[in-house]
């Protein structure tokens, strides 16, 4: 009997479901799915409540186990990690309800919360790597932002993963650094068409081809956004003298306003004496 | 126009636990693993050759036993290196090659030199290549293929039950019924549809995998190959 293609369709779909016999999971939906392994939506029975379950390719256990390593507020919690009856591995995590980094972009967000985005990103990466674990895929669909404006990086560190065109750096091999190019990649990514050359800048610099000239790790690229945003002069940009004199205006506005005042009322007084 | 053939591979004996083809080869079985590949790739083969040189029903057929009988006297197992390409191109590209040359000659003798192709209707209602129509044939093969392994598997084993179960919801070819009316229908709770499904479907995907396991090189191209046919 030759099958229909609908029915071979339907039966390659079925035999790819995970068999969640002897775990405390049911299956809900497929979620979400990358080059590694599948996402669904399941409930815990035992705690009634809907967790993420990713499943991965046997090979890639591995990825479980290290990322339940991660413990930090930007990364997505891991509630548990084993093995299906067919031998593929998964781990269940937070179910994080909120949009995708590339989705919440479309509502336009301000600078302000844009850069409170990739600073939360930096913090992560910074963690991740003083644990030894490096990322490799980040990328804006790998970044949730929930409903309160929490930030989760989500899908860590697969060997197998070779990157996302545009994210990844050049680099053959990759480790922490093409994890600072990827963030400089997605600072470039969050800001809006209109960029600001010092922000512009930062994003080159940890995008540098030549890993050595980036940003030794993801906190200095993080201190330069922070002195970008106390109106500082950031490392990764000579800027011009004009750029100079208005970044300092722009930053002691009250004091200049207060000596041209004093300056205006002491011209009034000059000539009010010889009249 | 003709329709497609029936003939297929041989369906008969698999073992449940399969070496890999290099392994078979390496252990001085290659007409095991040869048994093993046609029962595959004998239709996506023909349906290949099919397409991409037009030939017909019994052209295609002659085309296709002349491949594997060739594939079975030369080395054609010992020149795969998996390395370079999966096992599922590295067979596409003899084929392709050995079809192109017999196809090449046979034009010669006939008309010295040029090519002239035949339509094949089912041309006209796909937008698929050659390439796809084979790869696709060869998915419809790996399911048939393990579903005959499922069967034979749920009657030496006494799961008829679940094997009706199953072929009541997963393969029907119109709408799916209900697990209630499912479960009314063969006398159980709407529960054991639920597990007669789930065991169903776990060991079609263990039966699908062996038959992956014996044509493929080893764990690595097995995976890959699991990852292409899982949707």
């Amino acid at each position: 009997m030759d099958l229909s293609d609908s029915v071979l369709d339907h039966l390659r779909h079925i035999a790819a479901l995970p068999d969640l016999t002897g775990t405390r999971y049911d299956l809900e939906a497929e979620i979400g799915r990358g080059g590694m392994g599948v996402v669904y939506s399941a409930r815990d029975r035992q705690l009634d409540r809907r967790v993420a379950l990713k499943i991965l390719d046997a090979a890639l256990a591995g990825e479980a186990r290290l990322i339940a390593r991660l413990e930090h507020p930007a990364i997505v919690p891991i509630y548990e990690t084993g093995t299906l009856p067919d031998g593929r591995a998964f781990y269940a995590m937070k179910l994080v309800a909120g949009a995708r980094l590339d989705h919440y972009l479309a509502r336009s967000p301000s600078m302000a919360e844009r850069l409170r985005v990739v600073r939360r990103i930096g913090e992560a990466l910074a963690y991740a790597h003083t644990t030894g674990a490096i990322h490799r895929d980040l990328k804006p669909q790998n970044v949730m932002v929930g409903e309160f404006g929490e930030v989760y990086v989500m899908d860590w560190g697969v060997d197998a993963v070779a990157g996302t065109p545009g994210f990844r750096a050049p680099e053959t091999l990759l480790d922490q650094s093409s994890d600072i190019y990827s963030l400089g990649a997605l600072l470039r990514f969050v800001l809006p068409a209109a960029r600001l050359p010092a922000l512009a800048a930062i994003a080159a610099k940890a995008m540098n081809a030549e890993p050595a000239a980036r940003y030794p790790d993801a906190t200095a690229l993080l201190a330069d956004i922070e002195r970008f945003q106390e109106g500082l002069a950031v490392e990764a940009w000579s800027e011009p003298r004009w750029h100079q004199l208005r970044r300092f205006a722009s930053r002691n506005a009250v004091l200049l306003w207060l000596l041209a005042a004093y300056a205006g009322v002491k011209f009034l007084l000059f000539f009010l004496w010889y009249l | 126009m003709d329709r497609d053939t029936a003939i297929g591979g041989p369906h008969d004996h698999f073992p449940s636990t399969r070496l890999s083809l290099l392994e078979a080869v390496s252990t001085g079985l290659p007409n095991e693993a040869l048994e093993h590949v046609i029962a595959l790739y004998w239709k996506p083969v023909y349906r290949f050759i099919r397409f991409k040189f037009r030939k017909d029903n019994e052209d295609a057929k002659d085309l296709t036993q002349s491949f594997f009988t060739s594939a079975l006297q030369r080395d054609f197992f010992t020149r795969f290196d998996p390395a370079k390409a999966s096992f599922r191109t590295y067979l596409r590209m003899a084929v392709e090659r050995f079809a192109a040359s017999r196809h090449a000659a046979q034009n010669r003798q006939k008309r010295g030199g040029d090519v002239q192709f035949e339509p094949i209707e089912d041309q006209a209602v796909t937008t698929e290549s050659p390439e796809q129509v084979f790869e696709r044939e060869w998915q419809r093969q790996l399911f048939a293929l393990a579903l005959d392994d499922l069967r034979a598997h749920c009657e030496a084993s006494g799961k008829q039950l679940q094997l009706r179960i199953f072929e009541a919801y997963d393969l029907a070819a119109a709408e799916r019924p209900s697990y209630a009316d499912l479960a009314a229908q063969h006398g159980v709770a709407a529960t054991s549809v639920t597990n007669y499904l789930a065991w169903a479907r776990r060991t079609l995907r263990d039966l699908v995998t062996e038959r992956l396991r014996g044509v493929t090189s080893g764990e690595r191209e097995l995976r890959q190959e699991m990852r292409r046919v899982w949707t």
